[in-house]
């Protein structure tokens, strides 16, 4: 049963990441591409990329937990406030856009955030020559935009399978509604919070269209300086050691994160799935 | 438009037609008959042309730069030929190569420009064309210079395009007095145009007029003046609107207001918005030279030469260079285009502005250090 | 509250309205609009290079969602009753391809096939006997792009239908078992049929993930364009109102296919509960 998956990830997993790992230490070819050889100079150099490693290390934290801010209102307001007939159309209604491509939707926010969109609008109200294009704002719209329905359904599921006779019983014990959500709603949801917010986040850290487009070259992520590295520098040995390190910090990251969600939630065990 | 041929010429041309000196398209060129058999061919009534491209297969990728073709071209092609032109755009020099390095690009043609071809030919990604499948292509007709570079050990490996050179354009309503120097893109920048310009992703020119600045070598890659070009980047990096070789769009709706310019881009925009003003920096900056080649193992390679003979005919030459505005080195070309064009400053500088320019060199292509200085300055 | 939720959805499908209007823009620019016309999308169907580029996608996708929603699907039963170090080993290569960003997959694919088939092809050219003809030349392509979209969607399977296992009742394979059933029987009878809905939305998930994925693509299809590549080359260079045409038919599409799974949904329940009365 195991036979055709242990092949993919032989070929397809563990091969790649071998010959990453082996390439980090290996040297530039003058034209471009891979000698090998034994050195640390790719990890060593690693500081050139310290500001796109500190720009995705601060905007992905940012944007999850801005996603997560207005994102769970949201899910709330589907659980609660919704009659059950009109559930099921408001749900699909968030998943539609993720069926769009996200390459063209991030298009359509160069147009809205650039001089004849918002800015322009602007200018009627007596704010001028604002420039949204091309910032770390931009790039926040983007991230938060293409990324909340990952971040509304999981918090949606765990929401749904809450038990409302819970909250009956809280209410009829004396609690006010916001006692409710601070003491009940909240600890219970949760695992959905944790997995909404860890999918945002493993996408945000390997992110290069958004600020690509909206990042005008400015805005540099890792993956921006990645394809960089690959397809303008051709320096693949030092592609490959800034490849490596991103991995090992996301791996710190993902599983420092799950020790800390799983101490604070012993009832279920939580999956970034 | 086509100067007019005497009795006396034209039979010298038909004579060397004749004996076989000339090719038939030359000759169409030469003595002015091209035009008549352009049209013929447009709707489909030359048996000679349809018959030569008969089977090159429906399709062919094009690999090349931002707003460098007449599209009505490709239109046309597909017409005589049955082959759709896809057009692939790159903003660098080095972006090609890296495409072709790591294989399967899929390309049948692609536009290197002059100081990369020996790397190619290193790297042996190119291969030298059968000149017998270009009829349209005459080294006699191209300015020596200019033909020579797509030569690497005697052998043709590459045809010439276009020429030109970078500079910026600004929108003088903008600004009180129209700037001339490359300190003055540079000093604009960091003050009344903050957040208003761009500069190419590509390393060459925006390393190369950054050295400029400092009146250094557009080429250098001495480490103190690589170093000094370094800081003044960083210190504009703020200020830039976008790092960007696609720049059109931003200038047209007025949210650049200044960047870095190749000549066909300038002579664009400065046809449709009369305020955008081309300037070549006076102290120098970039002459260049683009060439047709086609990529080893490209999968169309009979399409590949059959759009690259089409490129070359002068008919179509001339109205690409109407629709883009880049200098053609062809002389066969430049003697259908209407003199005003010939004759345009954005076009053709003045000479002593052109006598500062510098052609780009191998070395800047591969230099590491250039790249690593680039990209600190992308992520910066 | 409710105010707040339609704000979000404005938000949500403000650029997507953006979008399908200027697709009827009847000028060259997609951001100008200079009146309503419907040319971009006979000009579609003229265009060999999407309708190639569809194409491809289509077929990548549809065969590495088969592919992951099989593998995913056996190698999630295998996992069941797999224990010890081994099933450590395999819990953590699942958790690890789904959570490696696509842009270190796609890097790390592209220099180990270049590397590989820089040592293959002469190898293969060496032994190929010239009965055969031409040797073949391993190129990225079709196999690598599948490859690549197999690895992380087939990982998504094995977790979505490893839940839905640990959830399935335990007492009816048992019963099974008790009633003499072969385990090809039981498996076919009670597990298949209980896994169905995740083995379902396993295959929809791959497929969507396939078919939208930009940046694997990017840089392991070798010469075959996808649909996003193809966008992404577009929209480089201006986007003309062709590209909002692609996004448009591609987002109808997806609604009809949405409404008419939702009506399927609604009159089986309703056939259901008919014939349960």
């Amino acid at each position: 049963m195991l036979f055709p998956a242990s092949f993919w990830f032989g070929v397809m997993l563990i091969l790649p990441l071998i010959v990453i790992t082996i390439f980090s230490f290996g040297e530039r070819a003058p034209n471009g591409g891979y000698i090998p050889s034994f050195t640390f100079d790719q990890y060593l150099n690693l500081p050139a990329r310290f500001v796109a490693f500190k720009n995705t290390l601060t905007l992905a934290p940012i944007g999850t937990i801005t996603a997560l801010i207005i994102g769970y209102p949201l899910a709330y307001y589907l659980v609660f406030k919704v009659a059950d007939n009109k559930k099921n159309l408001l749900l699909i209604l968030i998943i539609i856009p993720f069926w769009t491509s996200i390459l063209i939707r991030t298009y359509a926010w160069i147009f809205i955030l650039g001089s004849k969109g918002i800015p322009n609008l602007l200018e009627y109200v007596g704010i001028e020559n604002l420039r949204l294009i091309n910032t770390s704002f931009a790039v926040l719209v983007g991230i938060v935009y293409s990324y909340l329905p990952l971040m509304v359904l999981p918090i949606y599921v765990s929401l749904e399978k809450l038990d409302k006779r819970l909250l009956e019983a809280s209410s009829d014990l004396g609690a006010s509604n916001f006692k409710n959500f601070i003491n009940i709603i909240i600890p219970l949801s949760i695992p959905g919070i944790a997995t909404g917010c860890m999918l945002v986040f493993i996408l945000l850290m390997g992110e290069f269209l958004i600020p690509a487009f909206l990042g005008g070259g400015k805005v540099f992520f890792v993956g921006n300086a990645l394809v960089d590295l690959f397809l303008q520098s051709r320096n693949w040995p030092y592609g490959s050691a800034v490849a490596c390190s991103l991995v090992i910090i996301m791996l710190i990251i993902v599983s420092i994160y799950m020790k800390f969600i799983n101490s604070k939630n012993n009832r279920e065990e939580v999956s970034i799935i | 438009m086509k100067k007019n041929i005497t009795k006396k010429e034209f039979l010298k041309e038909l004579r060397k037609y004749e004996k076989g000196s000339t090719t038939r398209r030359e000759f169409l060129g030469r003595t002015g008959l091209g035009l008549a058999t352009a049209v013929f061919s447009a709707y489909g009534l030359s048996s000679f042309g349809s018959k030569a491209n008969a089977n090159i297969g429906d399709r062919v990728v094009l690999a090349t730069w931002p707003n460098y073709h007449d599209v009505n071209n490709f239109e046309n092609f597909k017409k005589q030929t049955g082959a759709s032109v896809r057009v692939n755009v790159f903003g660098s020099n080095e972006e090609m190569l890296a495409k072709l390095q790591a294989g399967g690009s899929g390309w049948d043609v692609f536009v290197p420009t002059n100081y990369t071809i020996s790397t190619y030919v290193d790297e042996d990604l190119i291969e030298p064309l059968d000149l017998s499948k270009l009829s349209n292509y005459n080294a006699g007709s191209f300015e020596k210079r200019f033909s020579d570079a797509g030569k690497v050990n005697g052998k043709v490996y590459a045809v010439p395009k276009n020429w030109g050179t970078t500079g910026y354009v600004v929108n003088t309503k903008h600004t009180k007095k129209t700037p001339t120097t490359w300190k003055e893109f540079w000093d604009l920048t960091k003050t009344s145009f903050s957040g208003r310009t761009m500069v190419h992703d590509y390393q060459l020119t925006t390393i190369g007029n950054a050295l400029k600045y400092f009146g250094y070598s557009f080429n250098s890659v001495d480490t103190k003046e690589l170093a000094d070009a370094e800081k003044l980047l960083l210190e504009c990096k703020p200020h830039l609107f976008a790092i960007n070789s696609d720049y059109q769009p931003s200038l047209r709706n007025g949210d650049a207001w200044m960047s870095m310019c190749w000549t066909g881009d300038g002579k664009q925009l400065n046809s449709d918005l009369p305020e955008m003003t081309f300037v070549l920096g006076k102290e120098g900056g970039e002459l260049w030279s683009d060439y047709y080649a086609i990529p080893k193992g490209a999968p169309h390679r009979d399409a590949a030469y059959a759009l690259i003979n089409y490129l070359l005919d002068p008919q179509v030459n001339s109205k690409e260079v109407l629709a883009h505005g880049y200098p053609s080195a062809d002389s066969r070309t430049n003697a259908l285009l209407p003199k005003s064009l010939l004759e345009d400053p954005i076009l053709y500088p003045a000479k002593d502005l052109l006598s500062a320019l510098e052609f780009g060199a191998a070395v800047t292509l591969t230099d590491p250090n250039r790249a690593e200085l680039m990209a600190r300055f992308k992520s910066a | 509250m409710r105010l707040y939720a339609y704000l979000i959805y404005f938000f949500l499908y403000f650029p997507i309205a953006i979008i399908v209007f200027f697709s009827f823009n009847s000028g060259k620019h997609a951001s100008d609009f200079q009146g309503f016309s419907l040319k971009w999308y006979p000009k579609l169907f003229d265009n060999p290079f999407l309708i190639d580029a569809f194409n491809t996608s289509l077929m990548v996708a549809l065969i590495s969602a088969i592919l992951a929603s099989t593998f995913g699907t056996m190698a999630a039963i295998g996992l069941n009753n797999l224990k010890g170090k081994l099933r450590v080993f395999y819990d953590s290569l699942v958790y690890i391809s789904v959570m490696i960003p696509g842009i270190v997959i796609g890097i790390a694919t592209l220099i180990a096939l270049v590397t590989l088939f820089k040592f293959l092809n002469p190898l293969l050219a060496n032994i190929w006997p010239t009965s055969f003809g031409k040797p073949p030349l391993l190129n990225l392509g079709y196999v690598s792009l599948i490859g690549a979209h197999t690895l992380f969607t087939m990982s998504l399977s094995i977790l979505i239908v490893r839940s839905r296992l640990n959830g399935m009742d335990r007492n009816l394979i048992e019963a099974s078992n008790d009633l003499y059933g072969t385990p090809v029987k039981t498996f076919l009878k009670i597990t298949l049929p209980q896994l169905f809905p995740a083995i379902l939305s396993a295959f929809l998930l791959s497929f969507t993930f396939s078919f939208d994925d930009f940046i694997i693509a990017f840089f392991v299809a070798g010469s075959e364009t996808t649909l996003p590549v193809y966008v992404f080359s577009s929209i480089r260079r201006g986007v003309t109102p062709e590209i909002n045409a692609i996004a448009t038919l591609i987002l109808t599409f997806t609604i009809l296919l949405l409404l008419a799974s939702h009506l399927l949904m609604k009159y089986k329940n309703y056939s259901n509960k008919g014939s349960k009365k």
